[in-house]
């Protein structure tokens, strides 16, 4: 999976947004959207709401997480903590790149925002591979990891299966080259 | 006909259209054309952009797209000549212009069908009255069929009364004193070429009415207006510089409120003091004091004693010549924290009075900082790019276009370091061009022709670079000359075009002055010496004051001015 599809994928994630023009409810396949007025808080996808903001026609409400305090604290207990804490949104890294790559003037604190979610992402991923290392050191069989997110998942999956597949070639001590293919379907 | 309300009369009337937009090559209109794109583009209209550099590339454009398109947009082209006669458009086509040349055509003023001129009308245009200028049709029928009367035989012919004769004789004279008056007054309405309120300030403000105006809006906005705070100062602009100030005010005091919340990387416009030293930002700090043209002038870099002179500044400014001669950005930071006041300062005892000037700066980013004026420099430069082997217009068009935007800083880099390169070849020019006495005063103006291979001939072919030449070498001459009869005169120059067709660039600009109004007579008297000495001329640039000349024409094209004009 390319992290660009991740990213898609986040995009169907709900944001408030305060438009500035009214429309009436739009219906469409994921569900119908609206009404639309101004000044009235409205719950939309994220790409309808990056679309409406490149179009200068809505401000978005950062969520409810996205808030410095809020940060400070996670990042604390998932620094405390041995085990994942769970996630601030299931696509918290694709939402903060994308909400303060298009629309930094609409969430306050929109540097400070991004270095702690940055520290939080560090932190996860510095788990993360900790405990492949010691998973694939004492060889077991299986691992269980709670609260990781999609993303996370999608970043250690290449670089663990090629490593698992390179232990499978040496242990199992077949020549390189004799069975080509036969682990690539992973 | 002259709209009045620009978001009725004319966005509402594109907004579900296709439109053609037709963009002339200046500054002014890349920033109008960068507005009114990022308001296409919020509110999903589509458009062609087509840019075009003289009249003859307006007509090919506008018969290329006449088929597709029933809506054109003209961004700083086509208001002083009567479009419909040269265009001859079908008659459901619609013209929107916006553009800066003035005298507008009375006949693109008073067609209310396919002209819209989003014009100001309040901008003293001194446009004739109606009724001075056009005859009713019904009128225009009388007189038409008492002169087929006329022409009857005589034997009908003697049967009239008296009367009705003498009738006849006193409306032919009537008619003759208006035609008279409308020649006189058209006269004077024509008779000067200049600038009017810039067309990028025309739809910021109708960005502003659909308040979708934004800070990278405001930024080309206010690019243009530096230009004309440098250029062409006058009362009027300066009442325009003071809406831009409130326009900048208004969108830096929305983000006060949550003080210090706003990212770095988001955009800051600030309305400020700075050095009137070109591109010093990302030069070194000497070489932009040697090409700019305010302190070139004013030190007369050019002779050795200016040379001293420059020395002696910088050592009473107690900069260091190994600091002063590196980039800016690594200058030592001490140096760099009072270096405004130090060289306000000194310069104020060597006699530059007004080495600062306000103008607006952009911020983004840790390390960004733009003035207004790089800004148009770095845009211009690009625009007039004469290094590139394919040279196109519309490539070149498209590059300035981008380097406006934030994103592209590359492409601004490359224009910041044309522009350099543009700068330096001027300041060389001017320094040749005084010091071989090439300026020669020929009564009613100064003339200076520059000779084919000069060094970077080739930049000055293109009419930007060789304006700002003209204004350089202008003021240069003025603050070196004793002659005092010469410091008022205007400039001709002349440049060698295309070698190959033989041509030469001719630019006139008005006088140095403080206090007159810029107007250019220049338009009006090349097209009279050229028709009266019938040479070979071109007329295709919208400023009418530019004009391709052949080279064997030169001289008695000349000769043909000076009478004309003394």
């Amino acid at each position: 999976m390319d992290p660009s599809e991740v990213e898609f994928l986040a995009e169907k994630e709900f944001v408030k947004i305060i438009p500035n023009f009214s429309l009436d409810k739009i219906y469409l396949i994921g569900g119908d959207l609206g009404p639309f007025n101004p000044g009235l808080p409205v719950d939309v996808p994220v790409w309808l709401a990056l679309n409406l903001k490149q179009r200068q026609k809505c401000r978005i409400l950062p969520p409810e997480w996205m808030d410095v305090e809020k940060l400070e604290e996670m990042r604390e207990l998932e620094r405390k903590e041995e085990a994942f804490t769970p996630a601030p949104s299931p696509y918290y890294m694709e939402l903060t790149k994308l909400l303060l790559n298009h629309a930094s003037d609409n969430i306050p604190k929109a540097d400070e925002i991004r270095t702690l979610v940055k520290d939080i992402w560090d932190t996860r991923i510095a788990k993360l591979r900790l405990s492949a290392d010691s998973f694939i050191r004492q060889q077991e069989a299986h691992a269980q990891l709670d609260n990781l997110t999609l993303m996370e998942i999608n970043t250690i999956r290449e670089f663990l299966l090629d490593s698992l597949n390179c232990m499978y070639k040496l242990r199992s001590n077949l020549q390189p080259g004799s069975s080509k293919g036969r682990f690539a379907d992973y | 006909m002259f709209i009045t309300d620009i978001k009725k009369g004319f966005y509402d009337v594109v907004v579900n259209q296709r439109v053609a937009l037709l963009v002339a090559a200046d500054i002014d209109a890349l920033c109008a054309c960068k507005i009114l794109q990022a308001l296409f583009h919020c509110d999903q209209i589509q458009y062609t952009l087509v840019p075009v550099k003289g009249w003859q590339d307006l007509s090919t454009a506008f018969l290329e797209h006449k088929e597709q398109f029933r809506y054109f947009v003209l961004i700083n082209c086509g208001a002083n000549v009567d479009l419909l006669e040269m265009l001859q458009p079908d008659s459901d086509s619609i013209f929107f212009i916006c553009d800066t040349h003035r005298p507008v055509d009375v006949i693109n003023v008073y067609n209310d069908t396919q002209i819209k001129l989003l014009i100001k009308e309040d901008d003293d245009l001194g446009v004739p009255a109606y009724d001075d200028i056009f005859q009713d049709e019904e009128n225009e029928e009388d007189s038409g069929n008492e002169s087929d009367e006329g022409s009857e035989p005589s034997g009908k012919r003697r049967r009239f009364d008296e009367g009705a004769v003498e009738r006849r004789i006193e409306r032919q004279r009537a008619k003759r004193e208006w035609e008279a008056r409308r020649r006189e007054i058209l006269f004077d309405y024509e008779q000067y070429e200049y600038h009017g309120t810039s067309a990028a300030m025309m739809f910021f403000e109708l960005a502003w009415v659909l308040t979708k105006d934004t800070k990278d809006m405001l930024c080309g906005f206010m690019i243009r207006s530096h230009k004309i705070l440098c250029s062409r100062l006058s009362m009027k602009y300066v009442s325009d510089i003071a809406t831009m100030q409130r326009h900048v005010s208004r969108h830096s005091h929305r983000n006060e409120d949550e003080e210090n919340s706003l990212s770095i990387d988001c955009m800051r416009i600030s309305f400020e003091y700075d050095l009137r030293l070109t591109l010093y930002q990302h030069w070194s700090l000497y070489e932009s004091i040697c090409n700019s043209c305010y302190t070139a002038c004013g030190f007369q870099l050019w002779t050795l004693k200016g040379q001293k002179k420059l020395r002696e500044f910088l050592a009473d400014m107690g900069l260091p010549l190994k600091q002063v001669k590196q980039k800016f950005k690594s200058m030592d930071i001490t140096i760099k924290e009072n270096l405004r006041d130090v060289i306000e300062e000194s310069s104020n005892k060597f006699g530059l009075k007004d080495v600062r000037i306000q103008t607006f700066a952009a911020h983004f980013g840790f390390q960004n900082r733009f003035l207004a004026s790089d800004m148009v420099h770095a845009a211009a430069a690009l625009l007039e790019n004469t290094e590139r082997e394919d040279n196109d217009t519309t490539d070149n068009f498209i590059t300035a276009l981008d380097s406006l935007s934030r994103s592209n800083l590359d492409r601004l880099t490359t224009g910041i370091g044309l522009a350099k390169k543009k700068l330096i070849a001027v300041q060389q020019t001017v320094a040749s061009c005084l010091c071989t006495n090439l300026i020669m005063s020929q009564g009613p103006f100064l003339y200076c022709h520059l000779m084919e291979g000069t060094p970077d001939v080739k930049l000055f072919s293109k009419p930007l670079a060789l304006t700002l030449l003209c204004k350089y070498l202008l003021k240069a001459f003025v603050a070196f000359t004793r002659n005092k009869r010469c410091k008022v005169l205007p400039l001709i120059m002349a440049a060698p075009k295309d070698v190959e067709k033989g041509t030469v660039i001719v630019v006139g600009i008005p006088p140095e002055s403080e206090t007159s109004d810029k107007k250019n007579f220049f338009g009006r008297a090349f097209e009279k010496a050229a028709e009266s000495t019938s040479s070979r001329t071109l007329h295709d640039h919208f400023d009418t004051s530019i004009i391709e000349l052949k080279t064997e024409d030169r001289s008695k094209f000349l000769d043909a001015l000076i009478t004309l004009l003394s």
